[in-house]
């Protein structure tokens, strides 16, 4: 191959890199193989080579072909599709969330909850997150760690031996017979091991949650840190994926990281037609299969209660059980009067409060130990 | 065939596929051709049924190779991906033999030894495209493991000792994106994209793979299922289901399509309750009016698909 062509090539993996694709060596040294071995004077074949080498991805495809036409067709470059993950766009509100993170570690009170006193922490399992200060809540952080461990399970096919086990373990059982030629003497068992089930968490950020968000959204990323198959999508008027965001260790990183994110955070509620993106992209993928789907919202849906009640039906069918935490139930008065609510309960498994610690923990409880189909 | 066919060209490679009754467009050629040309494997990704795991069966066929296929599942592990102890022939052997007589050595060698999948394509002597079928649904151990039968193409039994691959197979993996796989694993493998094909594209497999099904009934059948596909469905349908449709059509003897046929077969097109409440009948008149303009432009067997156009496509 022409130096001048491995060096256009090079480049091009550089301006890709900046675009935001992960281009290592290996993949440069990919493209450079596989151009060895086409029709480099076919445009398209050129095209397919470099994009089967250098995109893994399908969410990297278009920043490809727009690098690639100005690249190597020289054409004008397209102004870039707005990107729902440009902090510039994340309107002030977010940035106000950011705010109050930052002003929560400053907080004097940023002390071992033991440090507490079993009083005050009681005081604190009780208080609602509406009402608690950005100190207190910052107490409350290590509290939500620990609850948020708890995580709904599954059976694994894989048999771990086990004293008590079902199943023969026959590979132990040939060995051990040797010695009694032939005769199983000594009988091995095997048996099925438990392995955290899928969690899939919708978590409504609009600005009738606004008082609970920061609260809900900390025991979402002790949630998602506890481990793999855990998925968490936010949502106002749009559906937006927050796994990655939250996979950061610092609590308060990982807090400004989804408020950046999420481009209509405190804003109005579209709860039926997030479902229906949900479904419609994740759901298709069949994340929902199988999985335990909570879903934190209040039910104000403004627009179209109907649909809600449709795709929570679509969900419903799905999943291994759906629970719905509206943190308005914890309030003694509280009946679902929402329309959206309420057309939503008929395709919920458990409907639980989530607006304090205690009943956190209450959630902790059911999520360990949730099976299929519950009485809602 | 008994050498394994090499491709010295994309183009070949679309051409064996064809003779092979796939007819693949321009990137899945090319993506096939490099995955083989610098010896990587290849993870293919797309809605469901459009044809990424017919792809690899048209593959092998084309190469003359032997297709072997390890479907993934959740808790699939390494007794039924790569081997197992034939236990009841050891228990037995162990009491034919004298007492004492058989060591562990000789009970745990290869003549026990039942190959699964992965070792089957390691050990073969031919040459093999091993298709590991909807990855995604495996456990994320499982994939660990993968990526290391992947990077060395060699398996440790511990009995035995290490198995290494003659000659690499051909590795084809699909996913449908139920979750994101590891980077690790991605950057070991080539990646494509497989999208929808073209109208007159799809018109032509059709064609192909429902002998005898009238011209005029392929096109109206593509054509309305590509205008299905523009529409808000819980399940779009693939290539697959215009394939079973187009079967369901000839079978009934219809020369083209019309409402009242188009009610009586729509199951064979559309799985979900919820998607037939969407296609009413309104829907299915305009579907069908639209489906005749476009089936009567496109001319009869067109023939290759612009690769410009599938870009394009990639792209929703």
């Amino acid at each position: 191959m022409s130096d001048a062509l491995t060096r256009h090539v090079v480049t091009f993996g550089r301006v890709l890199r900046e675009a935001g694709l992960e281009i290592g060596p290996g993949r440069l040294s990919d493209a450079l193989n596989g151009l060895d071995r086409v029709d480099v004077t076919r445009q398209d074949d050129v095209y397919w080579t470099l994009r089967t080498t250098l995109v893994a991805r399908r969410e990297e495809l278009d920043l490809f072909d727009r690098a690639f036409d100005a690249w190597f067709l020289r054409q004008a470059i397209r102004p870039p599709s707005r990107r729902d993950d440009d902090p510039r766009q994340a309107p002030r509100r977010a940035q106000r969330v950011r705010r109050d993170a930052s002003a929560g570690q400053d907080a004097p009170a940023e002390r071992e909850p033991e440090e507490i006193g079993t009083s005050a922490h009681e005081v604190l399992r009780r208080r609602d997150f509406a009402a608690m200060t950005p100190a207190e809540l910052a107490a409350a952080r290590k509290l939500i760690s620990a609850v948020a461990a708890r995580r709904p399970r599954r059976r694994s096919r894989r048999l771990q031996p086990h004293r008590r086990g079902h199943v023969l373990d026959l590979r132990s059982l040939a060995r051990g017979s040797l010695a009694t030629g032939g005769d199983p003497v000594e009988r091995r068992f095997r048996r099925r091991t438990e392995r955290p089930r899928k969690l899939v968490v919708l978590c409504d950020v609009s600005g009738s949650m606004e008082p609970y968000t920061r609260a809900l959204l900390l025991y979402l990323h002790a949630t998602v840190r506890s481990g793999r198959g855990v998925e968490v999508f936010a949502f106002g008027t749009r559906l937006t994926r927050l796994t990655p965001e939250l996979m950061s260790r610092d609590p308060e990183q990982a807090l400004a990281r989804a408020a950046a994110r999420v481009v209509d955070w405190a804003g109005g509620t579209r709860i039926g037609a997030s479902l229906k993106a949900y479904n419609d992209v994740w759901g298709r993928r069949a994340l929902t299969r199988g999985a335990v789907v909570l879903i934190v919202s209040d039910g104000w849906e403004r627009q179209d209660h109907e649909l809600v009640g449709r795709e929570m039906a679509r969900l419903h069918r799905a999943a291994y059980a759906v629970v719905w935490v509206n943190p308005l139930k914890g309030s003694p008065d509280y009946e679902p009067l929402a329309a959206g609510m309420r057309a939503a309960l008929p395709s919920v498994d458990r409907f639980v409060s989530g607006h304090d610690l205690a009943s956190l923990e209450a959630l902790g409880d059911l999520l360990s130990s949730i099976e299929r189909r519950h009485e809602a | 065939m008994s050498s394994p066919t090499s491709f010295a060209s994309i183009t070949e490679v679309e051409a064996a596929l064809r003779a092979h009754s796939y007819l693949p467009q321009r990137g899945l050629a090319s993506s096939l051709f490099l995955a083989l040309a610098i010896e990587k494997p290849l993870l293919l990704e797309g809605e469901a049924g459009v044809g990424k795991t017919e792809a690899a069966k048209a593959l092998a066929a084309a190469m003359g190779a032997r297709l072997i296929r390890l479907q993934c599942y959740e808790g699939l592990d390494v007794a039924h991906a790569v081997y197992e102890w034939n236990y009841a022939r050891q228990l037995l052997h162990i009491r034919a033999a004298q007492e004492g007589a058989v060591d562990e050595q000789e009970l745990f060698g290869p003549e026990f030894l039942i190959r699964r999948p992965l070792l089957e394509a390691i050990a073969s002597d031919e040459p093999v495209v091993l298709l590991i079928d909807e990855i995604d649904r495996a456990d994320d151990e499982f994939e660990a493991f993968l990526l290391e039968v992947l990077s060395d193409f060699q398996i440790t039994i511990p009995e035995i000792g290490t198995i290494s691959a003659k000659r690499r197979p051909a590795v084809i993996l699909t996913s449908n994106r139920t979750r994101e796989l590891h980077d690790a694993l991605k950057r070991r493998c080539l990646f494509h994209w497989i999208t929808h094909p073209p109208l007159e594209r799809e018109i032509e497999i059709v064609r192909l793979r429902v002998p005898g099904v009238p011209e005029r009934l392929a096109a109206e059948a593509a054509a309305f299922v590509a205008g299905l596909r523009t529409m808000d469905l819980a399940k779009a349908p693939g290539v697959a289901e215009t394939i079973d449709w187009a079967h369901a059509l000839a079978a009934l003897g219809c020369e083209e399509l019309d409402a009242e046929v188009v009610e009586q077969t729509l199951g064979s097109v559309l799985k979900y309750y919820e998607d037939f409440e969407t296609v009413r009948d309104d829907a299915v008149a305009q579907l069908l009016r639209e489906a005749r303009e476009a089936a009567a432009i496109v001319p009869a067997g067109a023939g290759l698909a612009s690769s410009l156009r599938e870009r394009r496509g990639s792209v929703s």
